[in-house]
């Protein structure tokens, strides 16, 4: 019985209509020129984030080269990246990973 | 320069510049004007002020830069004119005192990372058989690039991220 409902959970998620819902991510990536306090002043201001999660996510960038910075509809990532170029930050749009 | 907090603890930021550091900041303001009305497609320049937001699905990365590309250009032209307004001054007057409120501060931030990505892309492409002329250029680049930085971290020690 468990195997019967596991595969179909499975079945699911490969659906097209499921992928749908799936949530969208916005991402800003690491560039050489922007001060990380730059970076972080900006997760701070735009997102409302505070201090020690906007520094988190600046030095996941830093480090790792990228980080997730919002997750959520496609309309509004496209809106976040928009105000990360506006800022001069490097940042896409992307679908989550199932 | 002298970068410091406004009286009475209003928000925004209080900078001092000698007159000379004032008409560099207009120039270069100016500059980062051209590069935005001017900069064709092929200027990798202007491509590190409007990146790429899909760039592994082309159809959507068409779809959004027609959308937003036009008010990101705009809004950086204001940025770069904002600047260049604040550090009009007469030759010679010694030193220019700039008060700037918070949204004119977050002009000036993100005027200073458009023109230290500009100055970037254009020091990286350097031709190995550069002559001194092109060196000097690239030294002067450097210099601006560094300085720039500066004047931004010293404007991010004063400013609070979280005023109106």
């Amino acid at each position: 019985m468990a195997t019967t409902i596991e595969q179909l959970d499975a079945d699911l998620v490969d659906d097209e209509a499921v992928r749908v819902e799936l949530p969208w991510q916005a991402i800003v990536w690491d560039d050489p020129v922007n001060l990380m306090t730059y970076v972080t002043y900006v997760f701070q201001s735009y997102f409302g984030y505070p201090r020690e999660e906007a520094e988190r996510l600046m030095l996941l960038v830093h480090h790792e080269g990228r980080a997730v910075v919002a997750t959520g509809n496609r309309e509004a990532m496209e809106r976040h990246v928009q105000a990360m170029h506006g800022y001069g930050l490097q940042a896409t749009v992307a679908r989550a990973e199932a | 320069m002298i970068v410091a907090g406004r009286e009475g603890g209003a928000d925004g930021v209080r900078i001092v510049l000698e007159t000379e550091e004032a008409m560099l900041l207009s120039e270069l303001a100016d500059q980062v004007d051209s590069v935005l009305l001017l900069g064709g497609d092929d200027d990798p320049a202007l491509g590190r002020l409007i990146p790429n937001a899909y760039p592994d699905d082309a159809t959507s990365a068409r779809d959004f830069a027609r959308y937003t590309r036009e008010s990101l250009v705009d809004g950086k032209r204001q940025a770069a004119q904002s600047v260049r307004d604040a550090t009009a001054t007469e030759r010679g007057s010694g030193i220019v005192e700039i008060e700037l409120d918070q949204a004119q501060a977050w002009d000036w931030l993100t005027f200073l990372t458009d023109l230290r990505l500009i100055l970037a892309e254009r020091v990286g492409v350097v031709d190995e058989e550069a002559d001194e002329a092109d060196e000097q250029r690239d030294d002067y680049l450097r210099a601006a690039y560094e300085w720039a930085g500066i004047v931004q971290g010293s404007m991010l020690e004063v400013l609070d991220p979280m005023a109106e």
